[in-house]
């Protein structure tokens, strides 16, 4: 009778909860603009935690860091990931920045603190209702392997190294005419007025 | 509770949103540096002053440089984000640019 009685309760106290919670979202709307909320936040964490497998979670990197193999990394990252994280992981990109949640700042515990095999396994496998893809194909996957590696190296990256990223960041046609008139005005050309918003 | 949590990932954790490039490119002379501003007097002959915070990169021919580097007269390439009336630099960029090195494949 009275676990009878605590299931009632615990239903109602959910259903109170999921009214608040569809109040809340009727007077607010459902934007990604606004920064996700603590609960959000907590939970988005939890979700992140549980969809890795726990014996993912444990898998050992078959990789060391060489100086060749992070090389190797940080061309890929720039190719493939910077758009989103930024080539320095911090994720303040625009496209990074507007995501829900947003990128995540990957220098930081909350990215540096996972194992090398849940880092594996959210770039293989990516991960549900955020912004990243599963990028990895079926079989063996040594790149994304290389590129949690890479992620242990984003706070001790150097300028040189950003450089090279940069050049390596994909740019479409607009972007390298935009970059070409830029270099070419600081480099003493002169310059055609033009629209500053891009 | 596992499935409590999922469900409510699923009605709290939306998908992601595209946005569009939103920076501002300023490109000309610099005509004022006032401590964390910098005035520019832009390639269609318009002021435009932008704010520098601790995370504004500048980069001088290519390499890291700072605020203090650049002086009035510079020719100067600022990405700035628009922040409610102001403009917010990003990165700025002075000085000659190297030669980018031929791409290797």
């Amino acid at each position: 009778m009275k676990s009878w009685k605590s299931g009632i309760g615990f239903t109602g106290l959910i259903l109170v909860l999921l009214i608040a919670l569809g109040a809340a979202i009727l007077r607010r709307g459902f934007s990604a603009r606004t920064p996700p909320s603590a609960f959000e936040s907590l939970l988005a964490r939890g979700m992140r935690r549980l969809a890795v497998p726990s014996a993912d979670r444990h898998r050992a990197n078959p990789f060391t860091a060489t100086p060749e193999l992070l090389a190797e990394a940080r061309h890929h990252f720039a190719d493939h990931c910077a758009g989103c994280h930024g080539n320095d992981g911090r994720g303040n990109t625009t496209l990074g920045e507007s995501l829900f949640p947003k990128a995540p700042d990957m220098r930081k515990p909350e990215t540096q603190n996972l194992t090398d095999g849940e880092l594996y396994y959210i770039i293989h496998n990516g991960v549900r209702f955020t912004g990243m893809p599963a990028w990895g194909a079926d079989g063996p996957d040594d790149d994304s392997w290389k590129l949690a590696l890479f992620i242990r190296h984003l706070s001790q990256l150097t300028q040189q190294e950003l450089a090279e990223m940069e050049r390596d960041n994909p740019k479409s046609e607009s972007e390298q005419a935009e970059e070409q008139e830029e270099d070419d005005f600081l480099n003493g050309k002169p310059a055609h007025p033009h629209s500053d918003q891009h | 509770m596992k499935y409590i949590t999922l469900l409510l990932s699923v009605l709290l954790v939306s998908a992601a949103a595209l946005a569009h490039g939103n920076f501002e490119h300023v490109m000309g002379t610099v005509s004022k540096i006032a401590g964390n501003s910098i005035t520019v007097t832009t390639v269609n002959r318009e002021s435009k002053t932008v704010t520098v915070d601790a995370a504004t990169k500048f980069i001088k021919s290519g390499a890291a440089a700072g605020l203090g580097g650049l002086k009035v007269g510079d020719r100067v390439v600022i990405h700035a984000k628009p922040s409610g009336t102001t403009l917010q630099a990003v990165e700025v960029r002075f000085g000659e640019t190297p030669k980018a090195p031929s791409p290797q494949h």
